[in-house]
């Protein structure tokens, strides 16, 4: 299951690309692609273990 | 390798680390990611004095790719469009399968070098990747049978004790290259003498290629310039050109530090020269 304060945009806050990126919802900004393979789980990684920005948020209890 | 290596006047071999795997065109939307783009930023660091251009691959939206498919592309671009450049792919891979961690190795033709990460590196505040000796050894059996040449990333000092536990259990062709790598996190302390502490800890007859993270990347490159190394510039890991402005190409870092090697009076290797220190 892929973290899901995940998204793909092409666009937000006047940074555009020709291809839809891994957006966080928590932090409101495109991540690197080496934490998106962490935000859809890929390989041997796991967003709920992993990624300090799902669990900070999710500790403060917000969706 | 030493001052005086540095005063005999052996070429200086620059690596030109064009795209990475950590951040993208997020950072630095000059950063190239598709095959395509990866081939002509070859070219252009070769033309700017790159003989080798170490290499990662991505996927089409710039997330990590560690298929042999998708690097047999990015080799067939640079083929296409650089020279003669040596080409250098990446085992790294933070969180990825150790069997996947070979598959860089397997194209055709397969890369005349390629990394082999000495140990952990911490990423985030959640993630190392591990890097184990037998992940080692496993890459290293591979890079021997497909006669690539390892460049050996020491990511800290810990990590040149396991250079010399390498070549204790291990027989690595001459002469040994080492990456050595200053910045922040795992990375050895981007302070002068810790540089010079890291070169006495070579292995004898080693050689040194001089990698500085982020702002650090010019005053090391010179120091390694300056002390016998070689050195690894690029967007990979500096997305900077000055504070505050973004690099415009990995050429463009490249040539800075060229013009650097021709002020000190260092001849810059053709990656023929290269492919002879290097024992390619």
């Amino acid at each position: 299951m892929t973290c899901p304060y995940l998204e793909y945009r092409g666009e937000s806050d006047g940074e555009q690309f020709d291809h839809l990126r891994a957006y966080c919802t928590a932090a409101e900004r495109f991540v690197q692609p080496m934490r998106a393979d962490i935000c859809n789980d890929r390989y041997d990684l796991d967003h709920a273990e992993h990624c300090e920005i799902y669990r900070k948020h999710t500790e403060e209890g917000e969706p | 390798m030493s001052y005086a290596d540095y005063l005999a006047g052996d070429p200086l071999i620059i690596t030109a680390a064009l795209t990475g795997g950590v951040h993208g065109k997020e950072a630095n939307p000059n950063l190239p990611e598709t095959p395509e783009e990866i081939g002509r930023a070859a070219a252009a660091a070769e033309e700017a004095g790159a003989s080798v251009v170490h290499l990662h691959a991505r996927r089409p939206n710039g997330e990590r790719s560690f298929a042999t498919e998708r690097f047999q592309e990015i080799d067939d671009a640079v083929r296409r469009h650089a020279d003669d450049v040596i080409i250098q792919h990446s085992t790294g891979g933070t969180g990825a399968p150790d069997e996947d961690r070979h598959l860089p190795l397997r194209t055709d033709p397969p890369p005349e070098m390629a990394s082999l990460d000495m140990g952990p590196l911490n990423r985030y505040d959640h993630l190392t990747s591990e890097n184990t000796r037998g992940l080692v050894d496993s890459l290293h059996e591979e890079m021997i049978d497909r006669d690539i040449k390892p460049e050996l990333e020491v990511f800290n000092d810990g990590h040149l004790n396991e250079v010399h536990q390498l070549l204790e259990r291990r027989d690595l062709a001459d002469p040994v290259y080492a990456t050595l790598i200053f910045g922040p996190g795992t990375l050895t302390p981007p302070r002068p003498q810790n540089f010079l502490n890291s070169i006495d800890n070579l292995p004898e007859g080693a050689l040194f290629n001089t990698l500085g993270f982020g702002r650090h990347q010019l005053p090391f490159a010179t120091m390694g310039t300056l002390f016998g190394g070689h050195v690894r510039v690029g967007l990979e890991d500096n997305v900077y050109y000055r504070k505050g402005e973004l690099a415009t190409s990995n050429a463009q870092l490249v040539e800075r530090v060229v013009q650097i090697a021709n002020k000190l009076g260092r001849e810059v290797a053709t990656p023929d020269q290269a492919r002879d220190i290097l024992n390619i």
